[in-house]
């Protein structure tokens, strides 16, 4: 039996108030001498004796009200490990042991396989255990059985990894292997962990355990607060085409601890050479964003990592990341030919003011475009086209399945016949052209910004500045996605992909024909945002670990070989559809693709809340998780928390107040019926 | 027939008594002022007396032959005489520590049972009967032989002054004990509170009877012991010749303990009547001369 409030036994003490009672009112006897107590002696004292039985009935009634009263206070429960060693039936137990990155801290994995094995060690003997070791995914490590040494075994093989925690899908994973026994006996679930808060999310969660499931939750790490100095994650782009890099390499720095910290040091190292050093500070449970920038990258896949100087835990001290440097991929920008007269001239110069661009662009007329040269581009832009050939329109239709990018923009010299032979892969089919009354126009409205494209535009909001004069109606295919529209519900931009490529279809004209847009200081982002959006590759900066990344062919069509961060020769992996290399990471640092001529990298880092240490709120976790009773051992929170459930549900105190009232009534019952007895004596 | 008389018995209350530290004058007081205050009575004395002459049958002692009476009719007469009242007389005195109680009066039933003696010792050696003292509890510890002569009776009142309570007792073993020491037939003057069995007594009584002796049995008691009258509602009783302690609830006890009392008082009168022997309840409230009253006046039935 446990207690949720033990401190109230304090108020045992008032055991003394009926005893003094007893002690004080109780008549001290004279003590007389009388010649024979021959006659006295036969004189039945079955009366005296009642008396006296009575009297120290009454100090044990009220004894025992004013204990049960108080122990009803401390909210007793009686532990659901003692219930099920009551049950005759042997059950079957799931041992879960966490050994995800944090339980590397000393001495907590040691300890928790040091636990487990007592789990088995106390088992019965025909109960049957399967161990299971989890952090973001769980590995069962043995089957169901009841040969304890195999389970010691499982259990010793057990190591320490580098993910991140996931109780849930633990959970998930042991009730699920639960299902798969029959017993009569208790099933039960023993959850061996740290407990890290950021395991288990209240608010996502959606599993619960059956009503019939028993959960016991260990605690090994203790509950005082750890200090931590974490990068929890960099946030940059992958691919760049310039030699420097432009934007902002952002830095999330996370002070797990309650105690603030001065004089941190972070060191910015790109292929093993310091760019730079930051000394920053951050109070208590805090975190910080330091940006870097301006810095210069080699051509090809860069090595980059972030240190934090810290002498906490070691792993979330270093964070991998890759930059690499690209040459910038060919563009063609094809137009009607208008006397000599480009309406590309701010598209173009729009598109050369950055070289950070993935593209270099050429701009050509539509008549003069080959079309057995559109496959050497990665992107076309259509600009207010006019008609477009037949062999021209087959050949941008085989360039965007083959993965090219088409952007479409409409104009003046636009017609909707000319995009009937594109009508396969265009995102819409356009309808007719409007022109607003003089000295009207509509705005782009219902815009997307949560899209790359206008995530800039997201605080400022000002695209719907751009007063529209001019656009095409058009109806969106069912599988186009419409980014932006118009005043009147048409589409204003709208994107599809059609094999392996893409399309976006801007209905006005990215010339200042049909709108101010190019007027606008909103119209660079635009652009930009637009081509980058084209030319953006699927390919992270890093990957957390057990994360999926793939190793593209090489140019010959072949697969190079990986070497893991240890230096060891990858052997296993899958491969895509497309027939790449996929590579589930399963260590920290650089992947090493063995590409020929120039290697590339895959930057494997921690879950950047691993190193958060702070407890998990067993009172929500227990209720949050357990259907059936739940237990806590290990730690006092932890203890405490579970108690708080299972005390709730099973309502002991309701009982001993009940009891204790009944007690009283007899004692009131009692004390009327002595009290008349002497009056009447 | 003999009548307390209307003497103011102040003189023979006990209490008032026991401020007279000479027993001599205790019993001096008690049997003057007792005998001051009888009425006249048709006995003259206890000396030999005739009563009343037969016809002499052969065989008959011819001392007691009326020569006189032969020389004037020639007639053969025996005279006949009462007996010879110049008779022994003992006093047995129950000394166990249960005769140390005092509730209702200040004198303690020893105290009471010693002025009875020296009372009746007093009268009877008056009488030029012998008398003798006899202190027992749990065995005979004193005795004094019975004597006539000048000057016994201070010893008597001597040894009675010197009785003190202590030890258990033991009534019958200790009557059993004196029917073997007291060889001579006489009056047997028996003081106790009588804590024993009547049927143990009976055999006690009887053996004394059988040795020829006349018993008269005092039963002394405290009126607390008749009553049980205690205002505490619960005593811590402790037994004056056990020291056995016992918690008592004094109301609840009370009437269940008079019953039983009285059913003993009730047995040791039976017991008495039984074995022709005189029985008398007294308490220590109760005036002296009541006691020689109700000895005198079972004496002169004998």
């Amino acid at each position: 039996m446990s207690f949720l409030t033990p401190l109230f036994f304090l108020g045992v003490a008032a055991l003394a108030a009926p005893i003094l009672v007893h002690l004080v009112r109780r008549t001290r006897a004279r003590k007389v001498q009388f010649p024979a107590l021959v006659f006295v002696r036969q004189v039945p004292q079955r009366t005296i004796r009642r008396r006296t039985l009575q009297n120290v009935l009454l100090l044990l009634l009220r004894c025992l009200a004013i204990l049960l009263i108080v122990i009803a206070f401390t909210r007793p429960f009686f532990s659901g490990g003692s219930a099920a060693k009551e049950n005759t039936a042997a059950g079957a137990t799931v041992v879960l042991v966490d050994n995800s990155l944090s339980m590397r801290r000393d001495p907590l994995f040691a300890e928790a396989i040091k636990r487990a094995e007592a789990i088995v060690d106390e088992a019965r003997n025909d109960e049957q255990l399967v161990v299971l070791s989890f952090d973001k995914r769980y590995a069962v490590v043995s089957r169901f059985t009841a040969d304890k040494n195999r389970l010691r075994l499982a259990i010793r093989s057990i190591s320490a990894g580098w993910d991140g925690t996931d109780y849930e899908q633990a959970l998930r994973g042991a009730e699920s292997l639960l299902g798969e026994i029959e017993t009569s006996g208790p099933k039960k679930i023993v959850m061996i962990s740290d407990f890290q808060a950021p395991g288990w999310n209240q608010n996502t969660a959606t599993f619960k355990l059956a009503n019939t499931t028993q959960l016991t939750t260990i605690d090994v790490a203790s509950n005082e607060p750890v200090p931590n100095i974490a990068i929890t994650n960099v946030e940059a782009r992958g691919v760049v085409f310039g030699q420097k890099y432009l934007d902002n390499l952002a830095v999330h720095i996370s002070n797990f601890g309650d105690t603030p910290r001065d004089r941190i040091q972070i060191d910015f190292q790109i292929n093993e050479q310091t760019v730079e050093k930051r000394d920053i500070s951050l109070n208590g449970r805090d975190s910080k964003v330091i940006e870097f920038t301006g810095f210069n990258l080699n051509e090809g896949a860069n090595r980059c990592t972030i240190d934090v100087v810290s002498g906490d835990f070691a792993p979330d001290n270093r964070f991998y990341f890759t930059l690499r440097r690209e040459t910038p991929a060919k563009a063609l920008i094809a137009e009607s030919a208008s006397r000599g007269r480009s309406d590309s001239l701010h598209l173009q110069s729009a598109l050369t003011t950055n070289d950070d661009l993935p593209f270099t662009f050429t701009l050509k007329s539509t008549g003069s475009v080959d079309p057995s040269g559109i496959a050497e581009y990665a992107l076309v832009v259509l600009n207010d086209a006019g008609p477009i050939s037949g062999a021209l329109a087959d050949a941008l239709i085989k360039f965007v399945e083959a993965g090219g990018q088409l952007i479409v923009s409409t104009g003046p010299r636009t017609t909707a016949d000319s995009f009937n032979a594109l009508q396969r892969i265009m995102p819409a089919s356009l309808r007719e052209a409007v022109q607003t009354k003089a000295g009207e126009s509509v705005a782009m409205t219902n815009v997307k910004f949560d899209h790359p494209i206008f995530e800039v535009f997201q605080e400022s909001g000002r695209l719907a500045a751009a007063h529209v004069i001019g656009y095409f109606r058009s109806e969106p295919t069912a599988t186009a996605t419409v980014l932006a529209q118009f005043e009147d519900g048409s589409p204003a931009l709208v994107e599809s992909r059609t094999g392996k490529g893409r399309v976006l279809l801007f209905a006005s004209s990215l010339g200042p024909s049909w709108n101010d847009l190019p007027l606008t200081p909103q119209y660079l982002p635009f652009i930009h945002q637009m081509v980058r959006y084209a030319g953006a590759r699927d390919e992270n900066s890093w990957y957390s670990l057990g994360q999926t990344f793939t190793v593209r062919k090489s140019a010959n069509g072949q697969i190079p070989p990986v070497d893991t961060p240890g230096g060891a020769r990858l052997s296993e992996g899958r491969n895509s559809p497309d027939g790449d290399l996929l590579v589930t990471a399963r260590e920290l640092g650089f992947y090493r693709l063995r590409y020929d001529g120039e290697p590339g990298f895959a930057a494997i880092d921690t879950d950047g809340a691993e190193g958060d240490f702070t407890k998990v709120n067993f009172a929500e976790f227990v209720a949050g998780v357990s259907g059936g009773t739940g237990t806590g051992e290990g730690g006092d929170a932890n203890r405490n928390a579970s108690g708080e459930e299972v005390e709730g549900r099973q309502r002991v105190w309701w009982s001993l107040l009940l009891l204790a009232l009944l007690l009283l009534l007899a004692e009131s019952v009692l004390a009327r019926r002595t009290k008349m007895v002497k009056m009447v004596g | 027939m003999i009548s307390p008389s209307t003497t103011p018995a102040r003189f023979l209350d006990p209490e008032l008594l026991a401020r007279i530290g000479s027993l001599e004058l205790l019993a001096r007081a008690v049997v003057e002022g007792f005998m001051s205050g009888l009425h006249r009575s048709p006995f003259t004395g206890f000396s030999t007396e005739f009563t009343e002459y037969r016809q002499y049958n052969p065989g008959d002692d011819l001392r007691y032959l009326d020569w006189r009476l032969l020389g004037r009719t020639d007639r053969y007469f025996i005279k006949k005489y009462r007996a010879d009242t110049n008779t022994q007389c003992h006093v047995l005195i129950d000394t166990s520590a249960s005769m140390d109680y005092a509730h209702s009066s200040s004198v303690t039933k020893l105290q009471y049972a010693q002025f009875l003696a020296a009372s009746i010792a007093y009268l009877l050696n008056r009488q030029q009967d012998a008398v003798g003292i006899v202190g027992f509890s749990d065995k005979v510890h004193t005795h004094v032989p019975a004597r006539n002569r000048t000057g016994h009776m201070r010893t008597i009142f001597g040894t009675l002054s010197m009785l003190q309570p202590g030890g258990e007792t033991r009534l019958a073993e200790s009557l059993h004990q004196l029917a073997e020491i007291l060889t001579r037939r006489g009056i047997v003057v028996l003081i106790s509170d009588f804590y024993d069995q009547a049927d143990r007594l009976k055999e006690a009584f009887q053996h004394l009877r059988f040795k020829g002796h006349d018993l008269v049995a005092f039963h002394v008691l405290d009126q607390n012991e008749l009553d049980f009258d205690f205002t505490d509602p619960v005593l811590l009783l402790e037994d004056a010749e056990t020291q056995e302690q016992m918690p008592v609830l004094p109301d609840v006890v009370m009437s269940g303990y008079r019953e039983r009392m009285r059913q003993h008082v009730n047995d040791m009168r039976a017991c008495a009547a039984a074995n022709h022997v005189d029985y008398e309840m007294l308490t220590t409230k109760q005036p002296l001369d009541f006691a020689l009253f109700s000895f005198l006046s079972r004496r002169a039935g004998r």
